[in-house]
């Protein structure tokens, strides 16, 4: 009797740790040595999420972004014309007009390879500071932020993103 | 007695649930990993732990390249396939990459130096920028800055337009440059994303020849 309760005790501590196995599957694997890690989307909106804004007239809002480590994006104003300039919009008919957009200075940069080129980039965090009209009432307006990303030594296609923003006119 | 059997029946169905269970979760990860591995072979922007050179390993590598034929600058149809017997780099760029600037001088004088011995450059502008079929005016002014790009820097080599559309066949580019060098047999023998630097392009090129290091 005995022998059988140790035999049922050691099979459940045995399920207990198969258990237990089975359970740490579902943590994330861990990449094989050596191997790099995928960059995610090179530049993320932080906020705001939602704004309040008087209805019909023109509010400042600011828009903060934050770029992938070790990439960079052009700036509004890149040093060279064939450069894709980053640029914001809102799309018409969203009940929420752009009247002014404020781009930050670009940071000059230079690749390892051509110490003597200067480009102008956006790097980290960066904010877009915006002055909108509103129309009354609730607005979930979909912006676009397009840019094109690269790091030292290859670039992304361009992209736009969309920046969501849940818009309140009072 | 009787109640020990059924508990221990119940305990080995248990046992063999989790064991199951563990099992089948130890095989979704495998795939998702192996997903992953995929994914990053396709040409994604990736970078070393430590450093910032990507690393790219293309699913070309050791097969045949895929055979194109894409418009050069003029408007005459190129294929790959007419470089039989010659060592190609198919040298994938856009007008707004900066380290493609950087690049495109080593290559014209790479082509220059080993023309001679049946080496030839193909560059192929992706420009990414998913222009409509119809976008004719967009097409227009892509191509007008192509040709530009393409006088700037004296490129003596044959430039090929909508790269974009063959990009998917060469394990879909996500990032400019990117570089495949193929052998005399059309067999693609190495593959690069990003710029490294004249001399590793230029191994590769005496690679594709048969020259060897």
């Amino acid at each position: 009797m005995n022998r059988v309760m140790e035999s049922s005790r050691w099979v459940a501590g045995m399920a207990l740790v198969l258990a237990a196995l089975a359970a740490q599957g579902q943590a994330p694997m861990s990449d094989s040595p050596g191997r790099s890690i995928a960059k995610g989307a090179a530049v993320v909106y932080q906020y705001p999420e939602q704004v309040t804004v008087p209805a019909g007239k023109p509010s400042p809002v600011a828009l903060h972004f934050r770029i992938g480590d070790g990439l960079h994006i052009n700036s509004h104003t890149p040093k060279q014309e064939e450069f894709i300039p980053t640029t914001f919009s809102i799309p018409e008919g969203s009940g929420v007009r752009l009247v002014k957009v404020d781009y930050p200075t670009g940071n000059d940069f230079t690749l390892p390879l051509d110490p003597h080129t200067k480009l102008s980039v956006y790097t980290g965090e960066f904010t877009i500071l915006t002055r909108i009209v509103a129309e009354p009432g609730n607005h979930l307006v979909e912006a676009k932020l397009h840019y094109q990303a690269c790091d030292r030594n290859a670039c992304m296609p361009p992209k736009t993103i969309t920046v969501p923003i849940d818009v309140i006119g009072k | 007695m009787k109640r020990n059997t059924l508990v221990l029946g119940v305990v080995l169905l248990i046992l063999a649930t989790f064991a199951w269970a563990g099992w089948a979760n130890w095989e979704y990860r495998k795939q998702a990993a192996e997903k992953l591995l995929a994914s990053a072979a396709k040409g994604e922007l990736v970078s070393a732990s430590a450093g910032d050179v990507p690393q790219y390993v293309s699913p070309l590598k050791g097969k045949p390249a895929p055979n194109f034929a894409l418009e050069d600058l003029s408007g005459h149809k190129v294929s790959l396939s007419s470089y039989k017997g010659k060592a190609v780099l198919i040298n994938f760029w856009a007008t707004w990459c900066a380290p493609c600037k950087i690049e495109t001088p080593w290559l014209v004088e790479l082509r220059n130096q080993y023309a001679g011995q049946g080496f030839e450059i193909l560059g192929i502008s992706t420009e990414g920028d998913d222009l409509a079929k119809d976008d004719k005016a967009g097409r227009e002014k892509q191509k007008a800055d192509v040709a530009k790009f393409v006088q700037q820097e004296h490129m003596p080599y044959p430039v090929l337009i909508d790269g974009d559309s063959i990009s998917q066949t060469y394990g879909g580019l996500d990032a400019m440059p990117t570089s495949f060098f193929v052998d005399r047999n059309g067999t693609v023998i190495a593959a690069q994303m990003g710029i490294s630097s004249k001399d590793d392009i230029e191994a590769n090129i005496r690679k594709a020849l048969g020259a060897g290091k």
